[in-house]
């Protein structure tokens, strides 16, 4: 080989080594809060101040103190519940009306899709106080019912995203469900229903990940703490004990970890789901 | 202009078993079209990459004049390539797709403007050069990808399969276009592509590959009469040469009930030979291997009919493949008849019955 | 998108499979439609005929006409502060964020070993909540505890007051903002340029450019379309941001009004004053102001990009 070829490959190494060195930088700067948030929660108060990545003696004991603080089984499974409850309705609901939308004529569908397509637009600070005037109007502050409700049958985005999906798969599918005498809501479900689910996958996990992460709307709603979820229970806490990092920072790692793992696990359909979407989180 | 060396150039991906290229030594002079011809997956776009520079070189050397150019960057190559795709800037103009080599380069602005509309005219792009890509048709694209090579005046022009995005019709005239476009600029091009028509109209010399190695580069006629071994022999030519593997007996074949000497050089060798018969020597007469034609192909010029023999000899290979003679329009004969084919001596090709496939004389 | 389309099967209208399809439709799409009129449509129109009156939840509203707007443009000094607080965040988040992001789209698209993981590291902060985050930058920026101080301690500078002084406090809010919406635009800004087909780098690799030329004659404008995408949405996220400005400075907007933002207004004037008519107001001042950013960002982008 030449001394050319020799210094092209000495240069993309160096070049390698650049974008290596520009990936670990950018990658720390995405971490280090949550790192250092993870090693300050097992740190014990005097601690606190070392800036040792890893504490010599790790006080998991901040953990089980989080528990003593606040009820966080109680506000654990409150946000199961509410996550879940919407999550399914959201699938469901939405999966049924875009398809609707996207294979079955009625008069008016199109129209109809539009008004939807434009209140995506409206801000979110524009509906949440009449919101919040309806679920008072009903009885329903401070019970979970305001906090599963208004998810519960589908939104206009949760649609818009289930007809573009269902525009993409082929027409013979259903057509020939239809000759075989199926009704409508058989080709639905039995037909459609089970090659959507790269998009039912996105929604699912766009939907959890937005209501686990929703703060402004259980602060507006619930004062009950065995109602409450868990981003409400974590800025009582940090109301009750401001000064108690270590316990505030476990808290906060409880309450990422469920995530974290939904994230791992379900990385590609969130991702796609973001690049589809405008509406990742704030 | 200048000369194009490849030195046992050779090219290994990842994982593979084979390498793409095998030392491939070629070389191509100045202002010479070579044509590099083959199945897909044979080495031939990865030859041309390596010379471009997109592509790395794991062993040997790449000349371009008597440079070794082998680890240089693309822009200091001094060669253009035009792409399969075309590779148009979508964003820019025709004229900005021409020029931006150009503006990269800092020419002058009236100079780019200059030889921009140069190109443009041997191109007949004149009208094209304020529309975008997508507003043309694929033709006119082709040009473009062209045009963008020609502005460069560069020493060697590299072409990247750039007919078969075409239809059929656009294709046969845009090749004529190409070669005699080159003709007249007398640059050194490297042409690549998979169809051997293609190959034999265009190149000065041709160099076919398989499976990453280099199997014979000859000017077209040459590579047709005399090939080198059975791939290229049944690899150029269209309809393919009829190919048989026959066994020998007593110094001759037999085709059908149709006995084909074999010379003795080779009928000592080998128990068997692969006989090779180009459809164009094959006649029709009165005495030769009898078939039963099945197929009759009508172009209005020709026509070639396709049979399979009727005396089955069991110990002949070709019983499931169709025989291919052409035949004069006037006088083809039907569907369901029998002719007798007689080949014409002289033009029976033998070769080993062996992975080389090497001819045998 | 096409507006109209062929339904699945032939047949007129009055066939009976298109009625039945239609009556399904019908029905299929009325429990989403139900939810979407009455928590979107139904909110959108009471809001604004709440701008016009005034309330306080209990005593009955009263018709006020233009009042609320009239005091919230002219004589409302707080108003000013959001405005400018809020501006000041948009911009702040919005442009490095935009930068920030095309360097790390750039850099991860790219097919070097393992950038599978620095993908999913550089996407993990899209998994964490505002709330979450917040909590854990308000560690990193705490006075006395917090990182930052601790390192600028090395190199021998005193502690930054990042969330109690005025100064600092919405330069705090507004990396934190960045980096919440860092991985979001890059998520879009990357699959925008991995649409870009190869051989169009190659042609100009033929052509001379290097690298940095490449990114910015192929690569940006070619994702226009996407870019502004990303700074739309960043506009509107920080226009309207609450959750990271109440943990990080409280509810009032921070040390002295320093982190005072429409959202934050908004909130107050709501349920903490209880000014509904007052508040609703200001939601559709906010709309308004939004509607007229989109629309020329929109113009504007139209205007420099003939082709996409």
């Amino acid at each position: 080989m030449s001394s050319l070829t020799a210094r092209v490959i000495k240069l993309s190494v160096l070049r390698a080594l650049a974008l290596y060195t520009a990936l670990i930088a950018m990658a720390w700067c995405a971490l280090f809060p949550i790192l250092w948030a993870l090693s300050g929660s097992l740190k014990n108060q005097a601690e606190i101040t070392e800036p040792v990545l890893i504490p010599p003696h790790p006080q998991w004991a901040n953990y089980a103190e989080v528990f003593q603080l606040m009820p966080f089984w109680r506000m654990f499974l409150n946000t199961v519940l509410y996550a879940g409850c919407v999550t399914a309705g959201q699938v469901f609901f939405c999966s049924l009306a875009g398809y609707a939308f996207a294979r079955l004529r009625f008069r008016g569908r199109d129209v109809l899709f539009l008004a939807y397509l434009a209140t995506l637009m409206v801000p979110l600070t524009v509906t949440v106080i009449p919101q919040f005037i309806l679920m008072r109007t009903f009885g329903w502050t401070d019970t979970p019912w305001s906090m599963i409700v208004p998810g519960l049958f589908g939104s206009a985005f949760g649609t818009y995203l289930m007809r573009q999906f269902f525009r993409t798969l082929p027409k013979e599918l259903e057509e020939a469900a239809i000759l075989d005498g199926c009704s409508p809501w058989q080709v639905y479900w039995r037909v459609l229903l089970p090659h959507t689910r790269p998009a039912v996958m996105v929604l699912a996990v766009l939907t959890w990940m937005t209501v686990w992460n929703d703060f402004l709307w259980p602060l507006l709603m619930i004062q009950r703490n065995s109602i409450s979820p868990l981003t409400l229970g974590l800025v009582h806490l940090q109301g009750q004990y401001a000064s108690k990092w270590p316990v505030l920072m476990a808290a906060s790692m409880l309450i990422l970890l469920p995530l974290v793992i939904i994230y791992a696990v379900a990385q590609r359909a969130f991702i796609r789901g973001i690049a589809l979407s405008g509406f990742g989180g704030r | 202009m200048a000369t194009v060396g490849f030195e046992q150039a050779s090219r290994r991906y990842h994982g593979a078993d084979r390498p793409a290229l095998d030392r491939l030594d070629l070389t191509i002079g100045d202002g010479e079209f070579l044509v590099l011809v083959g199945p897909s997956g044979c080495g031939k776009s990865t030859s041309l990459r390596m010379l471009a520079g997109l592509e790395t070189v794991d062993d040997g050397v790449i000349r371009i004049g008597a440079r070794d150019v082998t680890g240089a960057d693309p822009k200091d190559r001094d060669v253009a390539m035009v792409f399969q795709n075309f590779a148009l800037y979508p964003h820019m103009t025709v004229a900005q797709n021409m020029g931006f080599a150009l503006k990269v380069a800092r020419v002058r602005k009236a100079d780019i403007r200059d030889r921009v509309l140069d190109a443009a005219r041997l191109l007949h792009l004149e009208a094209c050069l304020d529309r975008r890509p997508k507003d043309l048709s694929g033709g006119e694209r082709q040009r473009v990808a062209m045009g963008r090579a020609i502005v460069r005046r560069p020493q060697v022009f590299l072409m990247d399969e750039p007919l078969s995005n075409l239809d059929a019709k656009l294709r046969v005239q845009t090749r004529t276009q190409i070669a005699s476009l080159q003709r007249q600029l007398g640059t050194t091009t490297v042409y690549v592509t998979h169809d051997q028509v293609e190959a034999m109209t265009m190149g000065d010399r041709v160099a076919v590959l398989r499976d990453g190695v280099l199997q014979q580069c000859a000017a077209p006629r040459e590579l047709y009469r005399d090939p080198i071994n059975v791939f290229v022999a049944g690899f150029m030519g269209s309809p393919a040469m009829n190919l048989f593997t026959l066994p020998i007996l007593n110094q001759s074949v037999s085709l059908g009930d149709w006995m084909i000497p074999i010379p003795r050089e080779i009928a000592d060798t080998a128990p068997d030979v692969v006989v090779g018969i180009r459809p164009e020597h094959l006649e029709v007469d009165g005495l030769g291997a009898e078939i039963e034609v099945e197929v009759v192909e009508d172009l209005g010029s020709d026509a070639f009919i396709y049979g399979r023999l009727v005396a089955g000899a069991a110990n002949t290979t070709t019983a499931d493949k169709p025989i291919v003679a052409r035949v004069d329009w006037r006088s083809a004969p039907n569907r369901g008849t029998r002719v007798h084919l007689r080949p014409s001596p002289g033009h029976i090709y033998f070769f080993a019955n062996h992975p080389t496939g090497i001819r045998l004389r | 998108m096409t507006v109209t389309e062929r339904a699945p099967a032939p047949t007129s209208d009055r066939s009976v499979l298109a009625r039945r399809q239609a009556a399904a439709g019908r029905t299929f799409v009325a429990p989403n439609l139900f939810a979407v009129a009455v928590f979107m449509v139904f909110p959108l129109g009471f809001s604004l005929y709440m701008a016009f009156q005034k309330w306080d939840l209990f005593t009955p509203a009263k018709f006020v006409g233009w009042a609320n707007f009239h005091q919230l443009l002219t004589g409302d000094p707080l108003f000013a502060i959001a405005l400018r607080n809020t501006v000041v965040l948009t911009v702040g988040t919005t442009v490095p964020t935009v930068v920030i992001s095309l360097i790390v789209a750039a850099v991860l698209n790219r097919k070097l070993k393992g950038i599978g993981v620095f993908r999913t590291i550089l996407f993990l902060p899209l998994a964490v909540s505002s709330v979450v985050m917040a909590m854990v930058w308000r560690f990193v920026f705490d006075t006395s505890n917090g990182l930052f101080n601790i390192m600028l301690g090395w190199i021998g500078i005193g502690p930054v007051p990042w969330l109690v002084d005025p100064k600092w406090a919405m330069f705090s809010v507004c990396l934190v903002s960045i980096w919440k919406s860092v991985p979001f635009a890059t998520a879009i800004l990357l699959a925008a340029m991995q649409g870009i087909p190869d051989d169009l780098y190659e042609a100009a690799k033929m052509d001379g450019a290097g690298e940095v030329r490449r990114f910015f004659a192929i690569t940006v404008p070619l994702i226009r379309s996407a870019l502004s995408f990303v700074v739309v949405i960043s506009i509107i996220n920080s226009f309207q941001a609450f959750d990271q400005v109440y943990v990080l400075t409280g509810a009032h907007g921070g040390p002295a009004t320093s982190t005072y933002v429409f959202g934050i207004m908004l909130i107050q004037n709501a349920f903490d004053f209880t000014d509904i008519g007052y508040a609703s107001a200001l939601a559709w001042v906010m709309f308004a102001i939004l509607l007229v950013i989109t629309f020329l960002q929109l113009r504007f982008s139209r205007r420099n990009s003939l082709e996409q």
